[in-house]
């Protein structure tokens, strides 16, 4: 066996908050590996990367929120002493985003100061504080002239005419005129494909030509963009919403997605091509029970030092936090904190898992919230609030204080904190 | 307490008349009576190792990343429709109803591109193959 080898940084976990926090580190010219054994969480992102909801906004008003997503963050923070981004402080996080929607600039459109309002597969909006190029021309406050809603006939996922009908419902709020057409899908795939089957037949040359000219003879009088199922493309190298524009005439987008989805693949895929890009080594390999930062760690048939790691395995979906009877971290045995009302500790995360939900959904979850309690520097602490490691840092879901899966800030979290712990895992600001 | 006449019916029932049935009536072993009783409608014994297959599946959250590795070169419209994972709910839900995901499983050509792209760990391409082992085994 050969000895060893050493590098700066071990990421685990390959989701957003793993990528940010490598290419983070990468960018300060540490040499990094990242190491994950599955896409997580972020492969089924809907496309769209709330960042942090508007507490202000009516539910049934999304575009009267005027609250860029940073203020809204800031007031979260204020709000919320557990959450991550009051722990982290919110200070850095529009340098965070501005960063991941560089690094990953092949899908990710850069940030605005304000939200984009972005239409759902079920005719609702969402505001989104960085999303993907595909949504862009959709964002409702953006669309100048009629927005055609465009359906393929005998496709099952997705009704034209129930997205144009719930959207319509924006326009006292500066959201377009909506107008749902249909399309045929000529010599694409079967009607009743499947979201990534339908993506990749778009791929290929020839297919979104044809499908911009269906889409130029079928187009409304005035229509300024139209809207489209979320299958536009698995491939950005594929420039599938560029080919559909020069035929159509007009600028192209697709709706946010439902699992499967093809936006979070798409965004998968970028996260791969951009670790390779920089030179982040990705080893896919299992961690279980590993030592601390300094000490040798066996990643499949290799081994490696690491000055510095950073903990981004996720919740419950990516694996970070497991329910086995109770609530553990199995990468590195470190305890969890659940909160339940302003208490939060590491007794109630040893209590049955089962014991942590409460009977009124409305009413904070304290399983939902479970994860790892951090300092300031995003470094776990240990029962009695103390550093386990000078040089061990967490990010993203893995971190507990807030519902990461439901509280819209889940992505935003990823990305911030990934961005502050890959800096100083990297040593500096 | 029981009647005398009882008791006396219950003694000659386990001592002589349940020995001689079991001298001049054999019908195999426990387990074939039990499958030709069962196996009729569909309900084939649990064993250990279904048990930990069905454990492994049930970390299944139904998110379709496995599909999109799944090239099912000769798919069925079943799995066209449901996905291979149709076969793990029928069979998380009841054991008699994997004989409907038949034609799903019986489509996978085992390539083990899924085991990799689940995120909570099942691995697909073992379950698949044990539930196209057990839904032989139950149509047999």
């Amino acid at each position: 066996m050969t000895a060893a080898r050493d590098v700066d940084v071990l990421v685990i976990g390959g989701g957003m908050a793993g990528a940010v926090a490598a290419l983070a580190a990468r960018s300060r010219g540490a040499a990094v590996v990242l190491v994950r054994r599955a896409p997580g969480a972020t492969a089924l992102s809907s496309g769209a990367i709330s960042v942090a909801p508007d507490l202000g906004a009516l539910p049934g008003e999304p575009l009267a929120s005027r609250r860029s997503p940073v203020e809204a963050a800031q007031r979260l923070a204020a709000a919320w002493r557990d959450h991550p981004y009051a722990v982290a402080g919110v200070e850095r996080l529009a340098e965070a985003l501005a960063f991941a929607a560089a690094e990953l600039g092949q899908v990710l459109a850069p940030p605005l100061d304000r939200r984009r309002f972005l239409a759902t597969l079920y005719g609702s909006a969402v505001g989104a504080g960085l999303c993907q190029h595909a949504t862009v021309d959709g964002d409702l406050l953006a669309v100048r002239g009629t927005l055609a809603v465009a359906g393929f006939r005998g496709h099952a996922a997705f009704d034209a005419p129930l997205v144009a009908a719930g959207l319509a419902r924006y326009r006292p709020r500066g959201g377009p005129e909506v107008r749902a057409i249909e399309l045929d899908l000529p010599a694409l795939a079967p009607g009743a494909a499947r979201p990534h089957e339908l993506a990749l037949a778009l791929d290929r040359p020839g297919a979104a030509e044809a499908l911009g000219d269906a889409l130029r003879a079928a187009l409304p009088a005035g229509a300024g963009a139209a809207l489209f199922p979320p299958v536009l493309g698995l491939d950005p190298a594929a420039r599938v919403l560029a080919r559909i524009r020069e035929r159509a005439g007009v600028p192209v987008a697709e709706t946010l997605s439902d699992v499967p989805s093809v936006p979070g693949l798409r965004l998968h895929r970028a996260i791969e091509a951009r670790l390779a890009e920089v030179g982040v080594e990705v080893v896919q390999a299992d961690v279980a029970a590993a030592p601390a930062p300094g000490e040798p760690v066996r990643l499949g048939d290799r081994e490696l030092r690491a000055a510095a790691w950073i903990l981004a395995t996720g919740r419950f979906v990516g694996g970070g936090i497991a329910r086995r009877g109770v609530l553990a971290e199995p990468a590195l045995r470190l305890p969890v904190q659940a909160a339940e009302g302003r208490d939060a500790g590491v007794q109630l995360a040893l209590r049955p898992a089962a014991s942590l939900t409460v009977r009124d959904r409305r009413r904070p979850q304290p399983l939902l919230s479970a994860g790892l309690r951090v300092d300031g520097a995003l470094r776990p602490q240990d029962e009695r609030g103390r550093p386990v490691h000078p040089r061990l840092f967490a990010a993203g879901a893995v971190l507990g204080g807030h519902e990461q899966a439901t509280d819209g800030t889940g992505l935003g979290v990823a990305i911030l904190t990934g961005f502050l712990a890959g800096r100083a895992a990297a040593g500096g600001g | 307490m029981a009647s005398p006449g009882a008791l006396v019916y219950l003694a000659w029932r386990a001592l002589v008349a349940h020995p001689l049935k079991r001298l001049f009536r054999q019908r195999g072993s426990g387990l074939d009576r039990f499958r030709a009783a069962y196996v009729s409608e569909g309900l084939v014994p649990t064993r250990l190792d279904d048990r930990a297959v069905a454990q492994a599946a049930s970390a299944c959250i139904a998110c379709g990343l496995c599909e999109t590795g799944c090239e099912l070169a000769r798919a069925t419209p079943a799995v066209r429709a449901l996905g291979l994972h149709a076969a793990f709910r029928l069979y998380a839900r009841s054991f008699a109803d994997l004989p409907l995901a038949a034609d799903a499983l019986e489509a996978c050509a085992g390539c083990t591109g899924c085991d990799a792209l689940c995120p909570t760990r099942v691995p697909i391409s073992s379950v698949v193959a044990h539930l196209r082992a057990a839904s032989r085994r139950g149509a047999g």
